[in-house]
């Protein structure tokens, strides 16, 4: 006798395929799932794609049904099968995935993954079976249950307490995602013969990646809807159908749009995204800054967002790193997206940087008076606080061992012409008053920054050799 | 070409459960309810009398059963008295092929300048490097970056990054694409990491790889966005539901973002487990000095993969075990695999030698003690450090070895003693009893313990809790 479509010759995994196990199904007599399972098994056979073909069974009575069908398996948690199906599908966009999915699963636990993988598109196949009850758990009201259907969770009959019955199938046609929707059922011959032709269809549109397809199959369920399988096929075409109309109710024609390249893993391609070169950058130190700090150098830069504090911390670690030391920089900033503080500490250390954070800096670069107020007095004894003079009129009174450098950072940026190049200036300044590396040093550390915008090089050049002459003005 | 002879259906009676659906469908009568119980099922099968069958094949598309009404091919069938079903139906349950291992290959990497780059970038680069393409993410502070990072560069390498409309989502994802054998990652934060539990579970019970990076924030609940050491309790010891236990890394630097999320994607196919990363926010927004390793992957498939071809079409991946003895042999299997994962508990040791007080730290609070062991020196105290780099499996003999001379121990976390329960429990577990008191120098809610709060402890003997 010839293999039954797609199906095991043996359901080995029921019950290790003994007796009787090997060849019939776990569902009770006269349910839905087994005419939806043939349905699914002819349609993957006629289409060819038995192979390529990943099943996701999710939770629920079809949690089995990797037991039956000859093709990949897997099995997700309760309602994340379609986000499951997606996790396969870009893994291997050439498999054909289906996501076979009961009332529960789908429009109760996993609505949210349901919803947002239809509203996705991506070319997966979503086979819902709506039997208005929970089926595994012994009878519990679904989501879609019936309005006055009695259930072991609504005994007295769903009510308005319990909200109306979700119908899937409309709520997934009215999403842009979906190139096609449609309810089935399984009650009389037409139906079946109907039921089978949309299965077919919808994963023939995933084959030809076209797009997200969704099934609604209204199928039986005799045991929990306490009835034989006549009447619950009665029940279904004169109960259910009414409130869950079937029909196709998306249809739409899309050119095939899934096609996706193999990953590219050529080495050089992610050297040159994450910006790594080879090229030995030029050292102008002689050694390490030992006039401000043996082996650890703490500095803090704070103003507010769009000062630039981060830009200018991030340079500085970059121009000790070139110099061959180690450098750390840790932002901070307010819970503002825009306008809130923003503090940087910066370490920069002959080996190792030990301690990332500067509760003590040895230097401050203040871009306004709130930060000065704030970390002024944090700063060592022996330090250097540069603040923007333009901003700040009142300077706090610090311990007199520390060297106050007063420059108009704004002033100076708003006359290149370019108010954002202050932290340029201060980074100039810098220079001057600790001579923490030669001016080389760090116009290399800006010149690779902006090496892809290379028009801004000479107005930064600029900008930072009028924070040197401000402080050397200072000192004379 | 000539006209196919339609069949007419055939029934084991074993295989109907007698439910009937098949009636209606035939509108020759063919098909009876019968009143005879069959003895093998204790089911009632329907009757077939084929005397008026024009083989519409209408009954056969209304059976449930796959093996119920069923062609009868000419010929197929010779004798009705067969009823053994390994001999009518074969003994083979499938005819797809054996899967064997498509091997990961090592590909070399240009020796290039060290990079100056965030904690989550390194670790991003180090996913890339690993051979992850594929990618999915929730947006949580302070992890973001490295998701941003991925969206950025996943493109340009016909990679896939997908955001979630969910850490449920993010998880199942992963879940999908690294049952299809394939690199996975994800960037989280606490609360993110909390949703994604049931999805670790359920990696671990389908024994998946994938990378979790979790850069740990303030918690219980919102909390906040700075850094704790926050979730060093849930990924040792609470990973969703069931035996589950996973291989979590601790870096501490820039660098060791990348070389451990590198490590951990070897470590998660090696052991066909999920790895957790756990990082601080401050280890997450830190720039740092990263050098590129000399070396890449581009990965293969393992052969238990449901990648969705031919090679691998016998496969499942699944968690579920019905009968309680599988579910008892599945358990002992994984317990034999969280045993071989010991191998790889990591540690260092930082002037531990000769050290009178002992330090332990991970992660961003080990650098600022490894400060405080240097300013501790400087003063004359014989100080030292041990970081534990793997949190589960606790690196317990390297901890026995650098706290054999010690006569003060003083844990040093951003936690209300996180890091504390697992030194007690792995000193505990290896029979170590006797051992000097711990002390502690923990702080919470996003406070980092600094250098001068270890030296006051250590110096002082004052508490210092929050």
């Amino acid at each position: 006798m010839s293999k039954a479509s797609v199906f095991y010759d043996r359901f080995e995994r029921h019950s290790h395929g003994e007796g009787l196990k090997g060849h019939a199904t776990h569902y009770c007599p006269g349910c839905g799932h087994g005419l939806a399972h043939k349905y699914l098994a002819d349609a993957i056979d006629e289409l060819g794609i038995q192979d390529r073909t990943v099943a996701v069974s999710p939770v629920g009575c079809s949690v089995f049904l990797y037991y039956y069908f000859d093709v990949g398996n897997t099995q997700a948690a309760h309602g994340r099968a379609p986000v499951v199906a997606l996790g396969h599908k870009f893994a291997n966009p050439e498999s054909v995935v289906i996501s076979y999915q009961g009332d529960g699963d789908l429009a109760s636990i996993g609505l949210a993954e349901t919803v947002a993988t239809a509203q996705l598109g991506a070319p997966i196949t979503v086979i819902f079976i709506n039997n208005a009850i929970y089926g595994m758990t012994g009878g519990q009201m679904a989501p879609t249950t019936l309005m006055g259907q009695t259930s072991s969770t609504s005994p007295a009959g769903r009510n308005e307490y319990n909200g109306q019955p979700m119908k899937m199938a409309e709520l997934i046609a009215g999403l842009d995602g979906p190139v096609y929707v449609e309810r089935v059922a399984l009650y009389d011959a037409k139906q079946r013969i109907k039921a089978k032709k949309a299965i077919q269809k919808a994963i023939k549109l995933q084959v030809e990646g076209r797009g997200y397809s969704f099934i609604e199959v209204l199928a039986e369920c005799p045991t929990h809807l306490k009835m034989n399988p006549e009447e619950t096929e009665k029940w279904v075409k004169e109960c259910m159908e009414p409130v869950y109309p079937l029909g196709v109710k998306k249809d739409i024609t899309v050119d095939p749009w899934f096609k996706r390249n193999p990953p590219c893993f050529k080495g050089e391609k992610i050297l040159s995204l994450a910006g790594a070169t080879s090229e030995h950058p030029e050292r102008f130190c002689k050694g390490f800054p030992t006039h401000l700090a043996l082996n650890d150098i703490s500095l803090k830069l704070a103003g507010s967002g769009g000062d630039g504090a981060q830009t200018a911390a991030m340079l500085i670690a970059r121009a000790a790193i070139s110099e061959g030391f180690d450098a750390t920089h840790i932002p901070s900033y307010g819970p503002e997206s825009r306008g809130g503080t923003s503090y940087a500490d910066v370490h920069v250390a002959e080996d190792e940087v030990l301690n990332p954070g500067s509760p003590d800096p040895q230097v401050l670069i203040a871009f306004n008076a709130p930060s000065l107020a704030k970390f002024g007095p944090t700063v060592r004894k022996g330090g250097f606080v540069i603040y923007d003079s333009s901003v700040v009129t009142d300077a706090p009174v610090l311990d007199p061992s520390i060297k106050m450098f007063p420059v108009p950072f704004t002033g100076i940026a708003t006359d290149l012409g370019k108010a954002v190049v202050k932290n340029i200036v201060a980074l100039g300044a810098l220079q001057a008053a600790t001579n923490i590396f030669p001016k080389d040093t760090l116009l290399g550390s800006i010149r690779t920054a902006l090496k892809d915008k290379c028009a801004l090089i000479p107005l930064n050049e600029e900008a930072f050799a009028w924070g040197i002459k401000s402080v050397e003005a200072l000192e004379k | 070409m000539a006209l196919k002879e339609r069949p007419k259906p055939y029934l084991l009676p074993e295989y109907c459960k007698g439910c009937g659906r098949c009636l209606d469908a035939c509108a020759k009568d063919c098909i009876t309810l019968s009143d005879q119980i069959n003895p093998l099922t204790g089911l009632v099968p329907v009757e077939l009398d084929l005397t008026n069958c024009n083989a519409c094949g209408l009954c056969m598309d209304a059976c449930p059963e796959p093996y119920g009404l069923r062609p009868a091919h000419e010929g197929e069938i010779q004798d009705f008295e067969l009823e053994d079903p390994a001999k009518i139906f074969g003994v083979k349950p499938s005819d797809a092929p054996v899967p064997v291992d498509l091997p990961s290959e090592v590909l070399p990497l240009p020796r290039t300048e060290p990079l100056v780059i965030k904690g989550t970038y390194a670790s991003a680069l180090g996913a890339l490097l690993a051979g992850c393409r594929h990618v999915y993410g929730y947006p949580i502070t302070p992890s973001t970056e490295g998701a941003e990072l991925m969206a950025k560069f996943l493109p340009k390498l016909d990679g896939t990054f997908i955001q979630a409309v969910s850490e449920v989502a993010t998880v199942n994802m992963m879940y999908g694409t690294a049952g299809a054998g394939l690199p996975t990652m994800t960037f989280t934060s606490s609360p993110g990491f909390s949703l994604m539990l049931e999805g670790v579970s359920y990696m671990i019970g389908a024994e998946l790889p994938g990378v979790f990076v979790d850069v740990m924030r303030g918690g219980p609940g919102l909390g906040n966005i700075a850094p704790e050491q926050s979730d060093i309790k849930l990924a040792c010891h609470g990973l969703g539901h069931g035996n589950t236990q996973a291989i979590v890394l601790a870096p501490s630097t820039p660098q060791e973002m990348l070389d451990l999320t590198m490590l951990a994607f070897e470590l998660t196919f090696k052991y066909r487990n999920p790895v957790i990363l756990l990082g601080d926010g401050y280890l997450g927004q830190m720039t740092g000095k990263v050098q590129l390793p000399d070396t890449m992957i581009k990965p293969g498939i393992p052969k238990w993969a449901v990648y969705g071809d031919a090679m691998h079409r016998r496969n499942v991946i699944t968690s579920i075990f019905l009968t309680e003895s599988d579910l008892e042999a599945h358990n002992v299997h994984l317990n034999a695999k969280y045993d071989a994962m010991k191998v790889e508990a990591r540690g260092e040791s930082f002037l531990c030698d000769d050290a009178e007080v002992v330090l332990i730290a991970c992660n961003t609070p080990a650098r600022t003690a490894k400060g405080a062991v240097q300013e501790l020196r400087h003063q004359g105290i014989k100080a030292g450090l041990f970081r534990p780099i793997t949190l589960w499996p606790f690196p317990v003999e390297e901890l026995k070895a650098a706290i054999h001379g010690a006569q003060r121990l003083v844990v040093v976390e951003a936690s209300a003693g996180q890091l504390e329960d697992e030194i007690r429990l792995a000193l505990s577990k290896a029979g170590v009893y006797q051992f000097p008191e711990i002390e502690s120098v923990r702080r919470m809610g996003g406070v980092l313990p600094q250098q001068s709060e270890i030296m006051t402890r250590v110096l002082g003997r004052k508490e210092v809790l929050a």
